[in-house]
């Protein structure tokens, strides 16, 4: 469990990996609450967190010497395929009512 | 399989997450408290080399390229089953064979249906 | 080596049915294009009681498939009759409103049979990947169905509002996933189980994943505080799509989390009652307080929804034999109530436009007395007053809550019901003492009529019938609590 590899002075272990994904899924869920511009931007968002989700299966599989995360990141990735397309499909039906995809336009309701 | 008391020295990770949690918001409030904004609109405007832009910066495109490109990613991504079940058909055998067929089954019924509803079509 | 014997497909007949059913009906469709579409929902309702009849036939049987990732007992059995019971509902409610207002694509109902296929496999998920792909497929339609109407503004923005935040909470649901699954070395729920039984004390990773993981379920019962889709959603969606989202996935969402809590977590239910306790405490007294300044029925609906969610919450966090049974009684009963109301929101139609303002309804009584006393019925149901349905299912739930210790729980789901009992009363006084501007249509829609005098009757009769479904609901959940 302890090998690892080396790279200079750098050992780099299951740590560096998993606070890489938790820098990116962090990424992605304050790209989705703080961005004010483009609807699209959120959409690239979605995929950041799922994409950090990803990176930690894949660690912990290699670390746990289990094939299960492996196909776990497998089956998220097309699942990530899939709702990208849905939410461009209902970006697309918005942008045609309403012209513009600016964030702050989702606005029509109130509550 | 897995050993506790080793993955228990992981718990700094949990310290880490916060960490990374908290510099993403310290860099965004300080940002804001500490930068001087008083935005006019010849701040905020896009900058090309001193002239006017010539056309908007969110321009539109055409719905059909959305369409296109939203089929394409389904249909790709579909695909990456098709590596690892390439590779190790030889020891799934049958089973593992017929369990593509049932999924590449499934995704023709996608597919006649996108075709009859007129997606492929460009004009 | 895995072969088809191995995986033991019988458990999942009524699912592989209906998943065979919604690609016939998907490419029976597309042939024969949108004037299919009563006969694509009239499949799709016969299809469900299908699969009802198929799993009812399965009744005693408890055993795994697919490899220990998908779990028939009574308790998923029973559940995914409630649901495919409500999503026949929601289909034939559905029928006529989406004629009247031209969005009755035949993708409608086919969308409808997927997103439910989703829920009865959530109600079976074993495996963190069994859970995560279920909860896809259930929502994924859905995203779809709140923008069905796409010529209007309100409806798409519906939809990018949920599949936003829909997209955000499985997000965080997966990264929970991921850290239960570093921790713990596996994602099957009986072996996650055994993992923490072998643990002194729970490695903070696995709370850390577990508390995620009840942060993205918590958005699909949409409980404070992952509640804010909710209001703008039910509002902005088709009336007939809203009934659908109010009813059915929730029950589907309740079950999982009942089987992730209670099934692999179990044996660390101090931590996670916390969080239920808050989540149910703050969803009870959001549902109340901001249900009061509602004028959209729609939106009313929406927040008596979260505070229902908080009440049923509240049998859950008992976690116990009562409290789980309470959680499924009063998930059965809110399921009944919410279709009777949504009848008569698809029903308030005048000069042949949908209304959806409570001051609508005003003087519903003197020209309507029959939709009046349902929907007063209904409502008085919902707001708890004995010997209405809905008073046993608050009763069972407090109840368990107090002989779990939690009496401050119980006391706050209490003086909540008080606060939403005035809401309720005040659309009664509405439609009672208020003058009618304008009459509403009487519109001839079979089954959305006869659905509110149904619920509004089963409202009434309950106290008769509940006996035997409280002894199927006991069982069930000994059964579930057993393995």
């Amino acid at each position: 469990m302890e090998a690892m590899t080396e790279i200079g002075v750098f050992e780099i272990g299951m740590t560096h990996y998993l606070v890489l994904g938790a820098m990116l899924f962090m990424l992605g869920v304050f790209g989705i609450f703080l961005n004010r511009r483009n609807i699209i931007v959120i959409l690239m968002s979605v995929e950041l967190m799922l994409l950090a989700v990803t990176i930690n299966m894949v660690t912990f599989s290699a670390f746990l010497q289990d094939l299960t995360g492996q196909i776990f990141a497998l089956f998220i990735l097309t699942v990530a395929a899939a709702e990208a397309a849905i939410g461009l499909a209902i970006l697309m039906v918005f942008f045609r009512n309403r012209g513009i995809i600016s964030v702050d336009v989702v606005n029509r309701m109130k509550g | 399989m897995m050993d506790h008391a080793f993955l228990q020295d992981y718990l700094p990770i949990l310290i880490f997450l916060m960490i990374a949690g908290g510099m993403a918001v310290l860099a965004v409030l300080a940002s804001w408290l500490v930068g001087r904004q008083n935005p006019d609109p010849e701040k905020i405007s896009s900058y090309e080399c001193g002239f006017e832009p010539f056309a908007e910066t969110q321009g539109k495109f055409d719905v059909r390229f959305y369409l296109v490109a939203i089929l394409f990613i389904i249909f790709d991504l579909e695909i990456a089953f098709l590596f690892p079940w390439a590779v190790s058909l030889g020891y799934t055998g049958a089973f593992g064979f017929w369990s593509m067929v049932v999924f590449l089954g499934i995704l023709t019924v996608g597919f006649i249906y996108e075709w009859k509803k007129g997606a492929l079509e460009w004009e | 080596m895995v072969t088809f014997e191995s995986l033991n497909f019988s458990p999942a007949i009524p699912e592989i049915f209906l998943a065979v059913m919604g690609m016939i009906l998907l490419i029976f469709g597309v042939f024969r294009g949108d004037k299919g579409f009563r006969l694509v929902c009239w499949f799709t309702v016969f299809s469900f009681a299908l699969a009802a009849v198929l799993l009812l036939h399965l009744a005693d049987i408890s055993s795994l498939a697919f490899g220990g990732m998908f779990v028939t007992e009574s308790f998923a059995v029973v559940m995914k009759v409630i649901v495919l019971t409500g999503a026949s509902i929601a289909v034939l409610m559905s029928m006529q409103y989406a004629q009247r207002e031209k969005i009755a694509r035949f993708e409608y109902p086919v969308l409808m049979l997927f997103s439910t296929l989703g829920m009865m496999l959530m109600l079976s998920a074993n495996d963190l990947m069994a859970l995560y792909l279920a909860i896809e497929l259930q929502s994924l339609p859905l995203y779809v169905l709140a923008a069905l109407n796409r010529d209007n503004l309100k409806s798409s923005e519906a939809g990018v509002k949920y599949f936003t935040l829909g997209a955000l909470s499985s997000g965080l649901l997966l990264y929970g996933c991921s850290m239960v699954y570093g921790f713990s070395g596996t994602t099957n729920f009986n072996d996650i189980a055994i993992a923490l039984s072998a643990m002194e004390t729970p490695s903070a990773g696995l709370v850390t994943g577990l508390v995620f993981i009840l942060a993205g379920l918590a958005f699909k019962v949409s409980a404070v505080p992952f509640h804010m889709w909710t209001p703008d959603v039910y509002e902005g969606a088709p009336s007939s799509v809203t009934a659908f989202f109010a009813m059915v996935p929730k029950v589907a969402a309740m079950g999982l989390l009942v089987r992730v809590t209670m099934g692999a977590f179990g044996g660390i239910a101090e931590q996670w009652q916390q969080v239920l306790w808050l989540m149910a405490a703050a969803s009870a007294l959001l549902g109340a307080f901001a249900a009061l300044r509602q004028t959209n029925i729609k939106r009313l609906m929406a927040y008596s929804s979260i505070g229902h969610m908080g009440y049923a919450l509240i049998g859950l966090t008992a976690a116990s034999i009562d409290g789980v049974r309470g959680l499924m009684l009063y998930m059965t009963i809110y399921m009944f109530m919410s279709a009777g109301v949504f009848a008569v929101i698809l029903l308030m139609v005048r000069k042949g436009q949908q209304v959806e303002e409570i001051d609508d309804l005003a003087g519903l009584a003197k020209y309507n007395p029959v939709m009046a006393v349902c929907l007063a019925v209904l409502l008085f149901s919902m707001a708890g007053i004995p010997p209405l349905a809905g008073f046993f299912g608050k009763l069972f739930v407090f109840q368990a809550a107090i002989s779990g210790g939690f009496y401050w729980l119980a006391i706050i789901g209490v003086l909540s019901s008080v606060v939403a009992a005035y809401y309720y009363l005040r659309i009664i006084r509405i439609m009672y003492f208020d003058t009618a501007e304008n009459e509403l249509d009487r519109v001839e829609d079979t089954p959305s009529l006869f659905m509110m005098r149904g619920t509004a009757f089963l409202a009434v009769i309950f106290a008769l019938i509940i006996w035997p479904l409280f002894h199927v609901l006991h069982e069930a959940v000994e059964r579930l609590l057993a393995i």
